[in-house]
């Protein structure tokens, strides 16, 4: 009789255990992160490290959830991004999505980037036309917000525009979130739903160290 | 019966001690928010005054409580009985009635000179016009809190309509605080300065607040608002001297220049935009 108690005490305790698991699982998945990719170059004593994304305007198959949002959009591959701590980020960004337009005009700004500046094609540029902008790159905790130009309605299909900055991370580890601040999630309550409340599509975590 | 008076004699002295203590070392303790500016000063006091009242009166209810526990007490072999008959006790009641009379009486006539005298517009929606240049203390300074999932920026209308998404404001001038949201509610709180306001979209909040103490200070979101809320806040705003705040809008002022013929032109609250979201 006292052996079956314990199998009983043991047995809830398995399946508790087992729920708990599952249920931080659930609620706080590792996501996938991808490491940026070091180079031999360095700036002022700085490692220069590469990352390059790309915004779509549908995630498909290839987005976070095991494609349970195929039509939202995001970046790929990940959101979840991390670099050395101390480095520079050479940022190259292939943006495919279409433009959409800043709510702030503001962060039509670049800011926070080597000499706040960027490329667009080729294109060094301090500020976009905020009604140009597909999405933004935006460090709030850093100070880095980069804004996208967003690809012409008429422009030939497949049709990209590279944008390249680079920005340092500080020299201590931490986490920072980065986002997207134009209102891209069509189809959802003033742009600002789906896509852009869920980590893994229109924002994420930028882990340094 | 001679036990029983001794035990009063106790209480009360125990309390009066109590009640002494807490409120002297309550009026030299630190008060939230503190005195970094005018607001946080008068709220600091008014928290302060509620406590210093509120303290005798929440120690005599432990003294009661404690005396109806310890002296009242029946001991286990004892016989339940029934207590006295009360009788009304007409200098109690008065006592009682009066003193409580004049504790609520007081608050609600400071509380209410407090709210019509202190923040005059606080919290009231304005269409007044972009404010001039300060020339003087007492001439405010407008700044436009601007929120957005998940960002305040801020406008200075005074110096061009430039903004910024840090904040800066110069000591011992008087600031008005616009605050206003693009796109769901969000909540701007100073804490250290008093301020706090709800950031409605197409609605202007004001307050008034002088910051009275330099330093750097931390803003945060204070209205749940979505995924990124609680990373809403920025440990780096500052209250700096005049100079030192001329020099930084001036250094604002040439960062904007590449986006400020983009702005639109300064107002207390802008329509959401754009109108079609995604492509």
């Amino acid at each position: 009789m006292r052996s079956r108690i314990w199998y009983l005490v043991a047995g809830v305790v398995v399946a508790g255990v087992a729920v708990g698991f599952f249920v931080t699982q659930y609620l706080n998945p590792v996501p996938p992160q991808i490491a940026a990719t070091t180079t031999s170059t360095t700036v002022q004593g700085r490692p220069v490290v590469d990352f390059s994304l790309t915004t779509v305007a549908a995630v498909g198959t290839a987005g976070q959830g095991n494609g349970q949002h195929t039509n939202w959009v995001g970046y790929l591959p990940t959101t979840y991004l991390k670099v050395p701590a101390g480095a520079m980020v050479h940022m190259t960004i292939d943006q495919q999505d279409g433009q959409t337009g800043l709510r702030n005009e503001y962060l039509g700004l670049v800011r926070g980037t080597v000499n706040n500046q960027m490329t667009v094609d080729g294109k060094v540029m301090s500020a976009l036309d905020p009604s140009l902008a597909a999405h933004t790159f935006t460090i709030p905790d850093l100070g880095v917000s980069v804004p996208l130009e967003g690809v012409a309605d008429n422009a030939p299909a497949n049709a990209q525009i590279v944008v390249e900055f680079n920005f340092v991370v500080p020299d201590k580890p931490g986490l920072y979130r980065w986002q997207c601040f134009v209102p891209c999630a069509a189809g959802t309550l003033y742009g600002n739903g789906g896509p852009m409340q869920s980590l893994g599509y229109m924002a994420g975590e930028l882990q340094v160290g | 019966m001679r036990n029983r008076s001794t035990a009063i004699r106790i209480v009360v002295i125990a309390w009066i001690v109590a009640a002494v203590g807490g409120d002297v070392a309550l009026a030299f303790g630190p008060i939230p928010p503190g005195q970094a500016s005018d607001l946080a000063s008068s709220e600091s006091l008014t928290i302060l005054l509620l406590a210093e009242i509120a303290w005798p009166v929440f120690s005599a209810v432990l003294a009661a409580l404690f005396f109806t526990i310890v002296v009242n007490r029946l001991a286990p072999s004892s016989e339940e009985v029934s207590g006295a008959a009360l009788r009304g006790n007409t200098r109690v009641q008065t006592i009682w009635i009066v003193t409580t009379l004049v504790v609520v009486l007081s608050l609600a006539v400071y509380g209410t000179v407090a709210l019509a005298v202190d923040q005059p517009g606080d919290g009231i929606s304005t269409d007044s016009a972009a404010l001039p240049m300060p020339g003087s203390a007492s001439q405010p300074l407008e700044v436009q809190v601007i929120a957005q999932q998940w960002w305040f920026t801020y406008r200075y209308p005074s110096y061009g309509g430039v903004e910024t998404a840090q904040l800066v404001l110069p000591v011992n001038q008087k600031i008005e605080f616009h605050v206003t949201s693009l796109d769901v509610i969000h909540s701007f709180w100073f804490y250290a300065l008093g301020v706090k306001a709800d950031a409605v979209p197409l609605n202007d909040n004001v307050v008034t607040a002088t910051p009275t103490q330099t330093g750097t200070y931390r803003v945060q979101c204070s209205e749940l608002c979505g995924l990124w809320h609680g990373n809403m806040s920025d440990d780096t705003a500052r209250v700096v001297s005049s100079s030192d705040f001329t020099t930084w809008i001036q250094q604002q002022q040439t960062l904007d220049a590449p986006i400020m013929k983009y702005l639109p032109p300064y107002s207390h609250t802008y329509e959401p935009s754009p109108t079609v979201y995604g492509s």
